[in-house]
């Protein structure tokens, strides 16, 4: 009998529990959004949470982390979705990858013609030109877009301007120039070249490419194009990659992992390496490392192949989206048109994160404004990545691309068996294209 | 009968909460990942196909799964070894010699394994860094000349791997070693040193037979957390890399399972590292099988 007593008293508190759960849930439409704290910090987004609050009385319960695949990872698997997710493309857990490969996130064409809370602008009237026409918001190529462009920074080749100028140095225009560089600094024993880690070779490869091929061949490399990687430009990027991996600073690829990665981003600083690909977010993150004297941060666009030729900066940016299992679609939907308002804009420029909307470049200071700069003083832009295709069986494209770059400088892989890994790697990726 | 009848009610009561807790926590997810083996599906779709034994007959044929099979394989093999070695000796000498300080060498040894292993790949990034790491210093100093090893590099980066796993373990099992080397008679050694036998015969004669129940008992556990442990190490001082060069089964595991969608893949990685664990730890049961020797 006390048994019996037991048990349904125990049913008693579930239901009661559960109850008390569902109430909660159907009480009030609070916004759940998850953010990535990244060198910008994460106050930026309390801020613009509370802005977003005051504007338009929705309720929003914001989560920022270093690590955030691994504090919403969890809860996702149960089935409980942020309703807005900041986070960038190219992160080792490839959360945003993982969604767009399962065509697990919602379309967000009807928030471009949504007006801005607060304002009387149309989302896409504030927007920067091609931002929402890239294979990064439009993974699927159908005209939609999937992803809200966020934080956008030029990526290219750092330096210290200081040991150029003290050097007497040219930035170089082309890759010949470039070699000729490498040869003249290691007189001096420095490396030409270095990187963080892999991850850093996507921008630098997409850069390569388009300088190499221009915008076309850029696109059909990136749809895994049949017979695409056996076309001489195709190979002119790899003699290019493989001809850098002699000129890297040796001790590179042993730092190349998360761990380590500061301590090759600390030889530019200690002018032992003169380049490495990399983001505006590098002066932030170094900002108390220490440094040669009359260290100066100085950033160009990728040589440009032959004289004259066009020299590319790729245009990193991150990007915001929704889940397809998210509650509150209609709250997340304004929750992302308030991004690009002048007060949300502002608050982010202010902890140096750019929004990618029209005449932000006049706002900015100090190093920011040379970054930013950059595409005014010559260098084209690229955008754009591989495009989605559904999960292969043990591959994807940074180990077959970037990876093999540790081993090209460690010397234990020639070009050619890189070169047949991504041929074949491609021709698999072609046949599961999402369409 | 009504008595027996309230025993009965009172050892299922009692057993109850274990037999669910465990139902619910091991057996049934251990379940789970074997069926899960046999679709192709990602971790946060709701979607799944019928793949039936598609990602095993697959895993066959990759070249990176089997090259961090062979890793995780490296490293029961060597770690193991050398742990064990060192643990038991040190411990012979901790126990039965009198030397000044033991408590403080006891500590010493026992200190890696509190550490988390965070902080000891933080440890050892340092020690292993190439221009200023304490490992190159220290051999430059005693070879006169400028020593560059790449300790992560590709070429050193499972040495590296297995130096940090053998330093983090040896503590733990040397302690256990002690307890149960202090426990044999002191009378055995006099009446064997009566006989003429040295130390290091009396060593192999008479502890060694005399802890062997602990030896492999210690050998199952140390084959199953290796297999755990290699996953944290390689996660926190290498990401697998350079060029998934340290990659291990359950690493490898995890970025096919949450970074490349392929969650059906990685769980039938799973359940092969987990018949593997299981096999191997059968096997070592049954190699180091010995009669029981009482004293």
């Amino acid at each position: 009998m006390s048994m019996k007593k037991a048990i349904s008293f125990l049913l008693a508190a579930v239901m009661a529990a559960g109850s008390s759960v569902t109430a909660m849930a159907a009480e009030g439409d609070v916004l759940k959004v998850a953010a990535i704290e990244t060198a910008y910090g994460s106050e930026m987004w309390q801020e613009v949470c509370d802005a977003f609050t005051a504007q338009t009385g929705i309720e929003v319960e914001l989560i920022t982390d270093k690590n955030l695949e691994d504090v919403i990872g969890a809860s996702m698997k149960a089935g409980d979705f942020p309703d807005v997710i900041h986070l960038a493309t190219g992160r080792e857990d490839a959360l945003t990858e993982t969604f767009i490969k399962d065509q697990n996130i919602v379309d967000l064409t009807d928030v471009l013609s949504m007006t801005v809370p607060g304002e009387e602008a149309v989302v896409s009237d504030k927007i920067a030109g091609g931002f929402t026409e890239t294979s990064l918001t439009n993974p699927y190529g159908d005209g939609k877009t999937y992803l809200a462009p966020m934080f956008y920074s030029p990526c290219g080749l750092f330096y210290n301007a200081g040991l150029f100028e003290e050097k007497g140095w040219e930035i170089p225009a082309t890759w010949d120039e470039m070699w000729a560089l490498g040869d003249k600094a290691k007189e001096e024993g420095i490396s030409l070249f270095t990187y963080p880690t892999t991850g850093y070779f996507d921008a630098f490869f997409y850069a390569l490419m388009y300088s190499v091929g221009g915008p076309e061949f850029f696109n059909q490399a990136t749809n895994y194009a049949e017979g695409i990687w056996e076309t001489p430009e195709a190979q002119k990027c790899f003699d290019i990659v493989a001809k850098l991996a002699e000129y890297t600073e040796p001790t590179t690829p042993a730092q190349a992992n998360d761990q380590d990665f500061t301590k090759n981003q600390q030889l530019v600083l200690d002018n032992k390496a003169l380049f490495m690909p990399n983001g505006t977010w590098i002066v932030g993150e170094m900002a108390e490392a220490p440094r040669a004297e009359g260290f100066k941060w100085g950033m160009t666009a990728l040589p440009a192949v032959e004289e004259g030729g066009d020299g590319y900066s790729y245009t990193w940016f991150e990007q915001a989206w929704i889940p397809g299992g998210a509650q509150n679609q209609d709250g997340a939907k304004q929750f992302l048109a308030y991004l690009y308002s002048d007060a949300a804009c502002e608050i982010f420029a202010k902890a140096g994160a750019i929004q990618p909307v029209l005449n932000i470049s006049e706002k900015l200071e100090g190093d920011n404004q040379m970054f930013y700069g950059i595409y005014d003083s010559g260098a084209k832009a690229a955008m754009g990545n591989f495009a989605a295709f559904s999960p292969i069986e043990g591959l994807d494209n940074r180990t077959v691309w970037f990876d093999p770059v540790n081993s090209l400088v460690s010397g234990t892989m020639t070009e050619q068996e890189w070169i047949d890994g991504i041929i074949s790697a491609s021709d698999q990726m072609r046949a599961n294209l999402i369409q | 009968m009504i008595k027996r009848s309230g025993r009965g009610r009172f050892i299922f009561l009692c057993a109850a909460p274990a037999t669910i807790l465990f139902l619910i926590f091991m057996v049934i997810p251990t379940v789970n990942v074997f069926r899960m083996s046999l679709f192709k599906r990602s971790a946060y779709s709701p979607t799944e196909d019928f793949v039936g034994l598609d990602n095993f007959i697959r895993l066959l044929g990759d070249a990176n799964f089997i090259r961090s099979m062979q890793n995780t394989i490296l490293l029961i093999v060597v770690v193991t070894v050398i742990t064990f070695a060192f643990a038991l000796v040190f411990a012979a000498i901790l126990t039965m010699e009198k030397i000044k300080g033991q408590n403080f060498f006891r500590i010493i040894f026992y200190i890696p394994n509190i550490l988390s292993v965070v902080v000891i790949s933080a440890i050892f990034s340092a020690i292993y860094d190439t221009n200023n790491g304490t490992l190159n210093s220290l051999l430059s100093l005693f070879s006169g000349k400028t020593v560059a090893i790449l300790w992560k590099g590709e070429s050193m980066v499972m040495i590296s791997l297995i130096i940090a796993m053998v330093w983090q373990a040896i503590g733990y099992y040397m302690v256990m070693y002690m307890a149960s080397m202090s426990s044999v008679s002191q009378s055995l050694y006099e009446s064997a040193s009566l006989d003429g036998a040295g130390r290091i015969v009396s060593f192999f004669q008479i502890t060694l037979p005399l802890i062997w129940t602990n030896i492999r008992t210690t050998l199952t556990f140390f084959i199953i957390s290796t297999i755990n442990m290699a996953f944290l190490f390689v996660k926190a001082m290498t990401s697998g890399g350079p060029n998934g060069a340290s990659e291990v089964a359950l690493s490898y595991m995890y970025k096919q399972a949450y970074t490349n969608s392929t969650y059906g893949y990685g769980m039938a990685i799973g359940a092969l590292v987990f018949l593997f664990s299981f096999g191997l730890s059968a096997l070592v049961n049954a190699v180091t099988k010995r009669e029981t020797l009482e004293f």
